[in-house]
């Protein structure tokens, strides 16, 4: 007896170690993703064991994408590897394995912001012969086109669309209801529903935004230039933060700050997700891929009052909605050793449409028409958010300018720089970027 | 020892202490006078990476914001712990339970520590503190994005990752007194203030002096506590030298790290600078041994 018990407690220490340890190692994989699947992937692999590093930031809409693709093109012999990393991680690794001869990855995740500067900067291999070569074994021309063309810059395609982000307006339909409330179709609906809200008594603070000082404020910025028809730049590189447009868009950003929490900009999208989750927020603007978040019970016992509308414009007569189209996919970088052919068909066969079906409702696929009402929550919703997104304006310069201008940006969403200042600034460093 | 044997005892740490400390050493201060990018040969720029370093306003905020926490923290941690060591080291059967319960803070990883501390203010994530200073008060505290709040936070954090080491070091120093020494302030008249004024602590400075050390090395290197803690120290003024290397030198695909280095080396002055007074009393200490 004596025995035992002195045996007990190591044995107990050591049991508990083990299990330790076997969850640990569950907690790195990355298979098992609810909306990803299994394709085929028929490369020819290269002689002896080869590694395939895959650089692809983690969210619930990339991830079924990079787990089809880790999944079904492993092989005893080639062997996909695919380390968590948040975004801004990528963001720095992408930089850094693009700088020298040598990279770490073989396949990165790219979108559409960062092609024309990575484009511009002959960082990535242009895909348009083996798209041609492979198009039609992996119906590659379903791809959207538009989404391609986002993907391309100089009329070279230099990454493999994958799914697209667009704004998308999440609502409490019991309250809206409730209240006899619309989904708002511009900002000033938004602030009349908020309003309303707010009167009577349900919550304080009813419109959450992500406007985290990070990119998420200069992507709402941007945003709601858009809405305008304006971006940072004019088509032709000019710089337009000086522009009527660019101090209407910072106003009308203004004009919903009373009616959001305020610290608002510390808030990113999971935080705003929190906020709908725990219904401090009766309205929110994210991109569609946290939509379906907020559908699952087991993220909030609100998740059955949430309705889905395409974003709203800023004006009534406003060209487009407050919005940005955000394409990811997949490219090759041009200091991979590995063989370019083997590449494009693991990135083909994690696009292709059994792939690409897998991943509704988590993602919106690239391909065309794949998204609906019937098997998407916010199906319709992000197809009317899509179709009134301004195209984006191509330049090289805009990922960095966007860095320069977010600081001043912040300053005057928090009430430290006036509007006409805080516009001089950022045109002045806007101007420093693009020369 | 003879010599012999002391080379071969000794050279395998200071083959690791070259590689881990004196090569990123001598690499840092080459590259604080060279533009760098990643998988690119340096280009000599001269002092270029530290004027635009020490003309930046951020920079100077960074420096003002860091020295002020590492200064306000070590203080808090210095009393603070002696106190706590001292309530401890009167308990019998109940020390190695309060004393497990204080390590938790110290050995969760900072990051995690951070993000958990940081839902005790925030509402998103029940703000529990909030409730309580809303219901004391009826005031809404704003401590993610006012710059004098969100410093109390920062610190308040800090303390609390770090006052389990402060006091056990303080513990471990206050064991070693001897109890004559007491007995006798006792016999003297001394009070319980006065004997810890001028009988325990004058007898212990020596630990107190490495828990200082200690604590402002660590402090001045603070970084990621602040991603959850403070989300927006940039635009108030709450950030600290290391966010600001981070940001300048590694954020959003920069690649400056000559520029990173030159901070990196102006950091590890203002160390030297702070450290001056313990430098010299471990000097002092060697010479009187001698």
């Amino acid at each position: 007896m004596v025995l035992i018990r002195y045996r007990a407690t190591p044995m107990i220490a050591l049991a508990a170690v083990g299990v330790l340890a076997l969850t640990s190692c569950g907690a790195g994989s990355r298979t098992g993703n609810a909306n990803a699947t299994t394709v085929s992937c028929g490369y020819t692999a290269p002689e002896g064991k080869t590694t395939v590093n895959v650089l692809a930031y983690n969210s619930s809409a990339i991830d079924p994408f990079t787990d089809t693709m880790v999944s079904s093109c492993s092989t005893d012999d080639v062997t996909l590897k695919h380390d968590p990393i948040d975004f801004g991680g990528q963001v720095t690794k992408t930089t850094a394995t693009l700088a020298g001869d040598t990279g770490t990855y073989d396949i990165i995740e790219t979108y559409g912001f960062v092609i024309p500067g990575l484009a511009e900067d002959e960082k990535l291999v242009p895909l348009d012969d083996l798209y041609d070569e492979l198009a039609e074994e992996y119906d590659l021309d379903a791809l959207s086109e538009s989404m391609r063309a986002g993907m391309s810059y100089d009329g070279k395609l230099y990454a493999l669309p994958m799914q697209a982000q667009m704004f998308v307006t999440a609502y409490r339909t019991d309250v809206f209801d409730d209240l006899g409330l619309k989904p708002p179709t511009t900002f000033d609906e938004m602030i009349t529903a908020a309003e309303a809200i707010k009167q009577a008594g349900v919550m304080e603070y009813p419109i959450a935004l992500p406007w985290l000082a990070t990119a998420d404020v200069s992507t709402s910025y941007q945003a709601a230039m858009n809405s305008l028809g304006a971006d940072f730049v004019s088509a032709d590189g000019e710089v337009t933060l000086d522009t009527p447009e660019a101090k209407q868009a910072l106003e009308a950003m203004l004009s919903l700050k009373p009616y959001m929490d305020p610290q608002v900009t510390t808030f990113d999208q999971p935080k705003v997700q929190q906020q709908m989750f725990n219904g401090t927020a009766a309205m929110s603007i994210m991109f569609s891929g946290r939509m379906n978040d907020l559908t699952l019970p087991a993220n909030s016992k609100l998740s059955d009052s949430f309705g889905f509308a395409g974003a709203p414009k800023l004006t009534a007569d406003a060209p487009y909605s407050y919005n940005r189209l955000s394409i990811d996919g997949w490219s090759i970088p041009f200091n991979t050793k590995l063989d370019k052919k083997m590449l494009f068909t693991m990135m083909a066969s994690a696009v292709s449409e059994k792939a690409s079906k897998a991943s509704v409702p988590a993602a919106y696929p690239a391909r065309a028409d794949m998204v609906t009402d019937e098997n998407s929550p916010y199906g319709a919703a992000a197809n009317d958010s899509i179709d009134s997104a301004m195209p984006p304006v191509v330049s090289p310069y805009l990922a960095d300018m966007t860095n320069e201008i977010r600081p001043i940006l912040v300053e005057v969403l928090n009430g430290n720089l006036s509007v006409d200042d805080g516009l001089a600034q950022m045109q002045s460093a806007g101007e420093k970027i693009a020369g | 020892m003879k010599t012999r044997e002391f080379w071969v005892l000794f050279f395998p740490s200071l083959l690791v202490m070259g590689a881990l400390l004196v090569l990123p050493l001598v690499r840092t201060v080459q590259w604080s006078f060279e533009q760098v990018r990643y998988g690119v040969p340096g280009e000599f720029v001269g002092l270029a990476n530290f004027v635009e370093a020490l003309t930046d306003v951020r920079f100077g905020r960074a420096v003002l914001f860091t020295v002020s926490v590492t200064v306000v923290t070590t203080i808090i941690l210095l009393v603070g712990g002696y106190i706590i060591a001292t309530a401890v080291n009167r308990l019998t059967i109940t020390r190695p339970l309060v004393l497990g319960i204080m390590l938790v803070s110290y050995v969760l990883p900072n990051l995690v520590g951070a993000v958990a501390f940081s839902w005790l203010f925030d509402d998103s994530f029940g703000g529990l503190a909030n409730r309580i200073i809303e219901a004391f008060t009826g005031n809404q505290v704003l401590w993610f994005t006012d710059q004098v709040p969100n410093g109390i936070l920062v610190i308040a954090n800090t303390v609390w990752s770090m006052i389990p080491f402060a006091m056990l070091i303080i513990l471990a120093g206050l064991q070693g007194v001897p109890s004559e020494l007491k007995e006798a302030a006792r016999i003297d008249g001394a009070s319980s203030f006065q004997t810890h004024l001028h009988v325990i602590i004058p007898t212990i400075r020596g630990v107190l002096g490495f828990v200082t050390l200690i604590t402002i090395m660590d402090v001045l290197r603070m970084f990621d506590n602040l991603i959850p803690l403070s989300p927006q120290a940039q635009s108030i003024g709450n950030e600290s030298i290391m966010l600001y290397v981070y940001s300048v030198a590694f954020a959003d695909g920069a690649q400056r790290l000559g520029l990173g280095s030159a901070i990196n080396v102006l950091t590890i002055l203002l160390i030297l600078i702070m450290l001056i007074p313990f430098i010299r009393g471990i000097f002092k200490e060697a010479k009187a041994e001698r």
